[in-house]
């Protein structure tokens, strides 16, 4: 297992490789001069060769690239043009902001998609199932943004159950010890704290949800469905043991191992989401970080979250093979 | 040709779906002929109107009459997807099948940037490359398609491979047919039923993508009628008058979920096991 799983991490580095030269490149794909670009027409020349230098573009390409990586080993992604401040402090003080929704959301789509996708495939063409299908199809249809919208103006605005957005009442005062605004509220041992952080949480977490139990439902109805017309659900009819055991004994296990490729994959989508649903929400995590560094043309801010995003979509890539490995001795066999 | 039409009458959500497709192109086509107003023009003392006899879907915080932004927008729309898909296809699938044809250096360079492409969740990256291109509707589509090519690339490469151990593929080998020939004319041509297929399922995500983009003020700049543009520009006024921003947000949902019927159903049509269970 050990060996598996100094294999997978071996196996990023070329791709880790590739994916640093593409965020490097992102300031360089600016057309024109970037810091020209950047400042506006009316910039003095000692102001662009002053953003020249805080960008680095000055030095040969190959050697801008060595002084980028040797930054971000020490943990330098650059400085925020707008804020001043280091941007890897920036984005740690919000990661864990845009942790908290995905993780509730990856809850929510597990414990919502999975159930529905076996129900579906164990009664397949019943009303169930075509209800299913239909509404999965417009979860993984509908713009997270549109979503987002209707949602905030049906429980907020027209029933006026939750709140519309942001992370918890204003009139809370929580210390932020750890970011986790539900570890911090229940520090704060404050009367209301954690209520206040739940309700908030439920729209911007359902929004995120909603892509992902879609495509989990839908995934799991189509493997399920296959896998129940392989020959050892046949055989294990054919032995005579009950329906609920070929369905949660061995067409269930079998169906269930892509399914966490599944989520791994598409919790990638879901961060890509975050950005659309943060900047509605006014959630104060990396997405709308990201949105704000767009609107104010800061690029150092850009490329930082653009590498965090994918490294954390790496991560998490990684951690769903091991899972898949420890759960399938296949896996851990084509790796050698 | 003729099993694909009887496909398609038994399967009811994907007909449904090119209906309403081809309901939207009528009235893109003919919308200028039977009196549509036009998008872009203004009209003060009518804004933020409700959805009336007049105007059937209300007016925005100009004026403008929603529905003639709604199928002015359907234009860019329908553009979008199928042009996206398209650059995303030739580039990818020229790549993909290269990969797995000729393996070796070119197999393991084209498929590192490949993996490192995807290493992204594809709407930061869209989202951080149209940033860097500049703010247009074409530098949008062109950052989608970008993210959007890895999928064809990859699918075109295990297609390749699969097809290239072929009996016929080592015929035209062995009769010392060119490379680029065998590469056009044999492997290709067999290959290319899963990845259209796949064209197909990518339209809606190409056209989801590119809208956010233009929700985030990345894509099409105003005055421009797209959906996604027009569904920010109309963000403040929704809590007051919501049809102006949930119109075009629904339009998007509608287009997106006909293609996605219609990919789903050509999906199927492409799984043997599943067709005979239709």
């Amino acid at each position: 297992m050990f060996d598996f799983v100094i294999r997978r991490l071996l196996a990023l580095m070329p791709v880790l490789f590739v994916v640093l030269v593409i965020v490097f490149s992102l300031v360089r794909f600016i057309p024109g001069d970037p810091a020209v670009t950047l400042l506006g027409p009316g910039a003095t020349e000692s102001q662009v060769a002053a953003l020249r230098a805080q960008l680095n573009l000055d030095a040969p390409l190959l050697q801008q690239f060595l002084e980028y990586l040797t930054g971000l080993i020490q943990g330098d992604m650059g400085r925020s043009l707008k804020s001043g401040k280091p941007v890897a402090d920036e984005i740690l003080a919000r990661l864990p902001a845009t942790l908290e929704i995905s993780v509730f959301a990856v809850l929510i789509a597990i414990v919502v998609g999975i159930p529905i996708g076996i129900l579906s495939a164990t009664r397949p063409n019943s009303g169930f199932d075509h209800l299913v299908r239909v509404v999965s199809l417009v979860g993984v249809s509908i713009p997270a943004f549109l979503l987002a919208l209707l949602l905030q103006l049906i429980f907020a605005t027209w029933l006026g159950l939750l709140p519309v957005s942001g992370r918890m009442s204003a009139y809370l005062f929580v210390e932020p010890v750890t970011g986790f605004a539900l570890i911090d509220a229940w520090l704060s041992g404050e009367s209301g704290a954690i209520r206040s952080v739940l309700v908030h949480l439920v729209l911007p977490t359902s929004v995120l949800a909603a892509f992902l139990a879609a495509t989990l439902g839908r995934f799991v109805r189509t493997t399920m469905l296959e896998v129940m017309t392989e020959d050892y659900i046949r055989t294990a009819r054919a032995k005579g043991l009950t329906w609920s055991t070929v369905v949660y004994g061995h067409a269930l296990r079998n169906s269930l191992l892509p399914a966490i490729t599944v989520v791994g994959l598409k919790f990638a989508e879901m961060l890509g989401g975050a950005i659309l649903t943060e900047t509605i929400f006014a959630w104060p995590g990396i997405g709308r970080f990201m949105f704000e560094a767009i609107r104010n043309r800061d690029y150092p801010v850009i490329q930082g979250t653009t590498l965090v995003f994918a490294l954390l979509f790496m991560l998490t890539s990684v951690v769903v093979d091991i899972i898949h490995a420890m759960l399938d001795p296949r896996v851990r066999g084509k790796m050698r | 040709m003729n099993d694909l039409i009887r496909f398609f009458r038994i399967n009811t959500l994907a007909t449904a779906g090119t209906s309403i497709l081809a309901c939207l192109l009528v009235a893109i086509l003919l919308g200028p002929f039977v009196g549509i107003a036009s998008p872009l023009e203004l009209n003060m003392a009518e804004r933020l109107q409700p959805p009336s006899a007049d105007h059937l879907f209300g007016t925005d915080s100009f004026g403008r009459d929603m529905l003639a932004r709604i199928i002015h927008g359907g234009r860019y729309t329908l553009a979008i997807g199928l042009g996206v898909v398209v650059v995303a296809f030739i580039v990818g699938v020229f790549f993909g099948t290269i990969a797995g044809f000729l393996g070796g250096i070119a197999d393991m360079v084209i498929m590192r940037i490949v993996d490192a492409i995807l290493s992204f969740p594809a709407l930061v990256l869209a989202i951080a490359l149209a940033a860097a291109f500049g703010p247009s509707l074409q530098n949008a589509m062109l950052a989608v398609a970008i993210t959007l090519a890895p999928q064809f690339a990859r699918l075109a490469r295990s297609q390749a491979l699969g097809v290239s151990v072929k009996p016929y593929v080592e015929a035209a080998v062995s009769l010392g047919l060119p490379k680029h020939r065998i590469l056009w004319r044999h492997v290709l041509v067999n290959a290319i039923g899963p990845l259209l297929v796949q064209a197909s399922l990518s339209v809606g995500s190409a056209i989801l993508q590119t809208a956010s983009l233009g929700f985030l003020g990345l894509g099409a700049q105003p005055p421009l009628a797209e959906w996604g543009a027009d569904v920010s520009a109309n963000l403040q006024f929704v809590r007051s008058s919501p049809w102006t921003a949930l119109g075009p947000g629904f339009a998007i949902l509608t287009t997106v979920l006909c293609f996605n019927l219609i990919g789903d159903a050509l999906a199927d049509w492409f799984n043997p096991r599943r067709r005979s269970e239709m």
